[in-house]
């Protein structure tokens, strides 16, 4: 089965923690990422869970696909 | 201003149809859910990908916990012994949606119970989210809460397998259909006297035929919302219906049930 594309999951375990990335799931979509990222990444209590696209990330670190200066 | 509505603790003070309208639901939802239980843990394996695996094996977790809550309430409140729930009862007396009855054929076939008839009973533990039976009104949100995931399951894989070919598409609709043919008859006729006695003593929110409509909108509106179109239902023929079996001569089938059962394990029960 061809799947959609990559989400990064970010969870927290108490309010006053700050997210941390836990991992990541293949789905089709949204609802099939949040169902993916609940299930697979259970091991602890968390109060908050998040997902973001791959593609949504935008990469502060030089990418080299750019090159400096416009140049 | 209105009055508060009565709070049941316990069934005591309870009008006698409820008691038994509450019994035979919470039963029902509990059969319906160890048959949920039963399936997504068979589909651990076979799965289309491995995310779909691990999502099953924990929905089958969880509805496996939501079984041993319902059968806490129903010892607490109907004296009921949860082994004999299981172990004692034949197969035409398990009150679960009919579509668990049989092993699921393919993914197809999953993906409708997941999409329909799960749904179906997280629908109906809506319906009690603020009802006046306060022991089981301390529990549901918890289990409303798990369920969140299995609609977000149901849902994603009900959309991406509408994209397969047109005879896949098809067989999806007929399955969608089925599934909804029978959470219609697990409900019950409209004119149900244990289920209006529950709604008037505001222990559910709503009727079953209520929640039946709201289940079949949110199917239909999904299933448009991923270009498929749903036939109208056949017309519901509730003849011989019974309250307690939620069935109309129908049976589960001997093999899983032999599988749910741990009597064929009896002699490694600890005591």
């Amino acid at each position: 089965m061809a799947t959609g594309e990559i989400y990064e999951v970010f969870a927290r375990k108490a309010h006053d923690e700050e997210l941390k990335h836990v991992g990541s799931v293949n789905a089709a979509d949204d609802d099939l990422a949040k169902a993916y990222a609940w299930t697979v990444y259970d091991e602890e209590r968390w109060v908050e869970m998040c997902i973001v696209p791959r593609r949504a990330v935008i990469s502060v670190t030089h990418d080299r696909k750019h090159p400096l200066c416009g140049n | 201003m209105t009055t508060p509505a009565t709070l049941f603790d316990s069934t005591d003070a309870m009008p006698a149809d409820c008691v038994t309208g509450l019994h035979d639901l919470l039963t029902a939802c509990a059969d319906t859910k160890l048959l949920l239980g039963y399936h997504y843990g068979e589909w651990t394996f076979g799965t289309p990908e491995l995310e779909a695996a691990v999502a099953s094996c924990s929905l089958s977790q969880s509805e496996l916990g939501h079984v041993r809550l319902l059968h806490g309430i129903l010892k607490s409140h109907w004296g009921e012994d949860p082994d004999a729930l299981v172990e004692g009862r034949s197969a035409e007396q398990f009150a679960n949606v009919t579509y668990l009855d049989r092993p699921l054929s393919d993914w197809t076939a999953f993906v409708a119970m997941n999409a329909v008839v799960d749904l179906a009973v997280t629908r109906v533990l809506f319906a009690t989210r603020e009802g006046t039976f306060v022991p089981f009104r301390l529990n549901v949100d918890k289990m409303l809460d798990e369920e969140r995931y299995h609609l977000h399951h149901g849902r994603g894989w009900l959309r991406t397998l509408s994209q397969g070919e047109p005879e896949a598409c098809g067989r999806l609709v007929d399955e969608t259909v089925k599934a909804l043919v029978a959470v219609r008859t697990w409900l019950g006729p409209a004119d149900d006297a244990g289920d209006r006695a529950l709604v008037t003593a505001g222990i559910k929110g709503e009727t079953n035929a209520q929640v039946f409509e709201s289940v079949h909108t949110m199917i239909r509106q999904l299933a448009e919302s991923c270009g498929l179109t749903l036939p109208d239902l056949p017309a519901a023929d509730f003849a011989g219906w019974d309250a307690a079996s939620r069935r109309i001569g129908t049976r589960l089938d001997e093999d899983i049930l032999y599988h749910l059962r741990g009597s064929k394990n009896a002699i490694f029960k600890l005591n």
